[in-house]
């Protein structure tokens, strides 16, 4: 019996070898060419979604994408353990340089919700950025606090405690959300500033898009940051903004159409695409939290091809899967830097 | 098969001659070689390590162990926070697990019947075999909502004055991660604490109880006596074990940037912080003192762990008398 | 030893005022004891009765053939069970020789001085921290070239090495002194004698070693999150790259907020639970009758 048992498992363990000695092969010699890995942000997430399998069949392109936060986007191209990496949060200085030849080309445009879990409530919560300022610096601590009823003068908000989430890990949309924090309060400004990972006073973290509306959902009375599209796929409730015209706004399409209408005609580097708290001239429904995604791509690399075929899809057709998740088509402008920046990725001598 | 008769033609008959068998010299070598590859394997590690983390022990010295903060956006970090939760978890889930284990250690030694104590033994040994992501999925999803909506609440009704159970209860916070770092550390020290008190020689127990001490009496002056070594080898290890455990406490703990000092705030531990911002650094210099969260979380691992082996071979020796 | 009637009268024991409170000491302490050994058993009932009733309601056939979903749609853990099983048995691969030969070394070549010193090793490499392995795998390996399975596996295969030699070197040191000293009188080499007699004597301790450590390393998620955690959602057999695992793939689905993938969460738990439990009920069935064998022998 041990002998027939040591049998098989030898057996086991030999089939094993040849299998992956039959596929090692096999891979290395076909799709390595055509399969292109990346990851990253986990905000473009569900529109990237819908991009891989259309890829694919145009192209014969087989995408890997993984959702780990813009950070590990951003640190997964500069170790080029990937071959793409994506992040909401474009490269400072520093990163640029670590990244040795790097391109940060915008591919998706969408808004930051503010979901919350307060059921049974008789309408929805209006904020503006001082008070989420203060939320997340915890110096509101509670839902029926005077700043909040003086923006909801007809909620009856229950005197719940809240739960400010935040993003545990290296997050681009933590870089939009403390980019407006930031922009609106000078104290938290000073005491927590604008970064993909910053130190939060207060409240819980949770891993990912996902992981934030996840505590969201099941904690009563938590509140987050997360990309519209979550929001509305687990159903929660999101908070309306107010803008520096005064009016409360939704992080729907036209808030984020009127948000990037002050964009400069030529765009000739990220920076112009901070478009956080835009000025009253963008228009009334202007929402306050919007932001731009980017792809980082190596400006030298041996699937150079792919790359500029896979994005140039993305940032052409790739945009009218964006709607229905609540992702703006980019504008015209933005298209045009996108094409100048793709140009400069070039095969690998 | 055996290897009568000289053949001086033969290869390796010249060293045979001389006593010196090629075979036995080759296969001495590679196992040899591959002992010298573990050694190495832990050296490499320990290596690789302390050098990643070396900008951050350069930058900030020794004293990154015991200075609370974690700023990205200014770039200067400490550990404090993950230390300060790291140790409450573990040593609180150590204060639980310990009299816990010791008692079904007891129940499945001395009190129920062999019939009884096989299946439970099994079954006390099969929560050891849950892997750690399943209880964290667990943890998440059904006990850290019954410890926010019915345990802490409890803890408040009559503990509420003191500042550890004080402030809102939350589903993510140091308490839920130390009681599901207990479960983890049950079955393991008691395990060890099973096979101590099964071993414990069966003359000194009769020889006790024969000078009239009830049973309880004789385990406590004997039993434990005897043992005490090997179960606080037990609980070291367990500590050890709760120390290194990352990704259950990451799911539960709630990646606090400072601390509080109610156990239902919200925290962070050595582990749970790595895993949650290793891959996703903002700068080389978070991403290297992530790595020194790394290394001092090995060095008390060690710590712990050679403790531990260091107790049960000093009382090893001299248990040798009996 | 008979029991005498507790009643003091007839106590013919030594007349201590406090018996009776001993008596009760006692009884407390047992119940006491019996309490633990319920909670603890409760405890367990409780994570695996929820992972069962959770888990069983969303297995179907989908959810075994089916890869890992994108966003919003539903899928299964095909690929990720695909990746494990390629994962572990690379590891296996690369644990149990490496394993077997450094405690041949320890039992068989080794004085008792340096037999120690490794022992001692063997047991620091088993208490480092699985994540502490996962940054080490990383740094040394994932840097520069990327994620693969083989790495995973490495990864796993260093947690799995202190196990499997340690187990190993005890059963070896049981195997009696004079099988191997007949042996040698007969003119066996000393490296035939061990391979051909010790070995094969051992090898029902060293199988329930080695399922042990397969068990263990088989729901290890910290190592796979730094070395095969970037997947395609797709079943794939291709090592080189980084594959899906079923830890994982746990890990990522309790944090989701989507009832069905915390649903497929509970499912892969339940898979995962029952192959561990599978494996350590065989370690036992195996070291109970290697203990029958060796006690009638």
């Amino acid at each position: 019996m041990k002998r027939a048992a040591l049998a098989t498992f030898a057996l086991v363990v030999a089939l094993a070898l040849a299998a992956v000695a039959g596929q090692a092969q096999a891979s290395s010699s076909a799709a390595k060419d055509t399969q292109l890995v990346g990851t990253g942000a986990t905000f473009p997430f569900p529109l990237i979604s819908k991009w891989i399998p259309e890829v694919g069949k145009a192209y014969g392109i087989n995408i890997t994408y993984s959702p780990t936060g813009s950070g590990a986007g951003i640190a997964g191209i500069t170790a080029r353990t990937v071959d793409f990496g994506a992040s909401d949060a474009p490269l400072s200085d520093q990163q640029l340089t670590d990244c040795k030849g790097c391109v940060v080309i915008p591919w998706a445009l969408a808004a930051v919700s503010i979901p919350y879990n307060l059921p049974g409530l008789n309408g929805r919560v209006h904020l503006n950025g001082a008070t989420l300022a203060n939320i997340y610096l915890g110096t509101i601590t509670s839902w029926n606090d005077r700043a909040i009823k003086k923006l909801n003068p007809k909620l009856s908000l229950p005197d719940t405690k809240i739960t400010p989430v935040y993003r545990s890990d290296g997050s681009g949309t933590t870089f939009a959300y403390t980019a407006y924090l930031s922009a609106v309060s000078k104290q938290f400004s000073s005491r927590v500033g604008n970064n993909t990972s910053v130190n939060f006073p207060t409240g819980v973290g949770a891993r990912g898009s996902s992981g934030v509306a996840g505590v969201v959902k099941s904690t009563p009375g938590a509140l987050t940051y997360v990309d519209a599209a979550y929001s509305i796929q687990n159903k929660l409730q999101f908070a309306m903004i107010q803008n520096r015209a005064g009016r409360f706004t939704t992080p729907g399409l036209r808030g984020i159409t009127q948000a990037v209408s002050t964009l400069p005609k030529k765009i000739t580097s990220p920076a112009q695409l901070k478009i956080v708290d835009p000025p009253k001239a963008a228009g009334p429904l202007a929402y306050p939290i919007s932001t731009f995604t980017y792809v980082i791509l190596p400006t030298s690399s041996a699937k150079a091809a792919e790359l500029r075929k896979f994005v140039y899809w993305a940032v052409t057709q790739g945009q009218k899967f964006g709607p229905p998740l609540f992702f703006v088509p980019l504008p015209t402008s933005v298209k045009a830097y996108a094409y100048r920046e793709l140009a400069k990725v070039k095969v690998a001598a | 098969m055996t290897s009568v008769g000289y053949d001086p033609a033969a290869p390796g008959a010249e060293l045979e001659r001389r006593g010196i068998r090629l075979g036995d010299v080759l296969f001495q070598g590679v196992a040899l070689a591959a002992s010298v590859a573990a050694t190495a394997l832990l050296g490499l590690i320990a290596y690789q390590v302390f050098s990643d983390a070396w900008p951050a022990i350069e930058q900030f010295g020794l004293s990154f162990v015991w200075t609370e903060a974690w700023d990205p956006v200014k770039d200067t970090y400490g550990a404090l926070t993950f230390v300060y939760g790291t140790v409450v978890t573990s040593i609180i889930a150590l204060l639980l697990a310990t009299p816990l284990s010791i008692a079904i250690a007891l129940f499945l030694t001395e009190i129920a019947p062999r019939r009884v104590a096989a299946p439970i033994a099994t079954l006390v040994e099969l929560l050891a075999a849950v892997p750690s992501v399943v209880l964290g999925l667990w943890g998440i999803l059904v006990f850290g909502p019954w410890v926010r909506d019915t345990l802490e609440p409890w803890l408040q009704s009559f503990l509420g004055w003191c500042p550890l159970f004080s402030g809102e209860p939350s589903q993510a916070g140091m308490l839920p991660a130390a009681l599901v770092l207990t479960i983890m550390i049950i079955p393991i020290t008691s395990a060890i604490c099973r096979e101590l008190f099964s071993r414990t020689p069966r003359d000194l127990m009769d020889g006790a109880m024969a000078l009239g001490s009830t049973r309880w009496e004789a385990i406590r002056g004997v039993m434990f006596a005897y043992a005490a070594p090997g179960i606080a080898a037990a609980v070291l290890l367990g500590l050890g074990r709760a120390f290194g455990e990352a990704i259950a406490v990451n799911q539960v703990i709630g990646g606090a940037n400072s601390i509080h000092i109610s156990l239902f705030a919200p925290a962070d531990s050595l582990g749970s912080r790595i895993a949650a911002q290793y891959q996703g650094a903002t700068s080389a210099l978070q991403a290297s003192s992530i790595l020194y969260l790394g290394a001092i979380l090995m060095v008390i691992s060690l710590v712990t762990n050679v403790l531990a082996q260091v107790i049960v071979r000093r009382f090893e020796r001299s248990r040798r008398a009996y | 030893m008979t029991t005498i009637p507790s009643d003091d009268r007839y106590d013919i024991t030594v007349r201590s005022a406090g018996l009776r409170r001993r008596k009760l000491t006692e009884k407390a302490y047992a119940g006491l004891a019996v309490a633990s050994a319920v909670i603890a058993v409760a405890i367990l009932a409780l994570v695996l009765g929820t992972v069962i009733h959770r888990g069983l309601s969303a297995l179907s056939l989908d959810f075994f053939t089916k890869p890992r979903p994108l966003f919003g749609q539903a899928g299964g853990i095909a690929d990720a069970l695909v990746g494990s099983a390629l994962i572990v048995g690379m590891a296996m691969v690369m644990a149990i020789p490496f394993s077997i030969l450094v405690a041949i070394f320890m039992s068989e070549y080794a004085g008792p001085r340096l037999s120690v010193a490794l022992r001692i090793v063997l047991d620091v490499l088993n208490g480092v921290p699985a994540i502490v392995v996962g940054i080490f795998v990383f740094g040394l390996l994932v840097v520069g070239r990327g994620q693969s399975a083989i790495f995973g596996a490495f990864s796993l295969a260093v947690l799995m090495l202190p196990m499997v030699a340690r187990a190993t070197q005890e059963v070896l040191e049981i195997v009696p002194r004079s099988l191997r000293e007949a042996s040698l009188a007969l003119g066996v080499t000393r490296w035939r004698t061990t391979v051909s007699i010790v070995l094969p004597t051992a090898i029902g301790g060293i199988l329930t070693g080695v399922v042990i450590a397969v068990a263990r390393v088989a729901g290890e998620t910290a190592p796979l999150l730094f070395t095969s955690s970037i997947a395609a959602n797709q079943v794939s057999t291709d090592v080189t790259h980084a594959l899906p695992t079923l830890p994982v793939s746990i890990f990522v689905f309790s944090e989701s907020p989507d009832p069905n993938e915390q649903a497929m969460g509970w499912a892969a738990a339940l898979v995962l639970i029952l192959f561990v439990l599978v494996l350590n009920i065989v370690a036992k069935v195996v070291a109970a009758r290697q203990r029958r064998r060796s006690e009638g022998a």
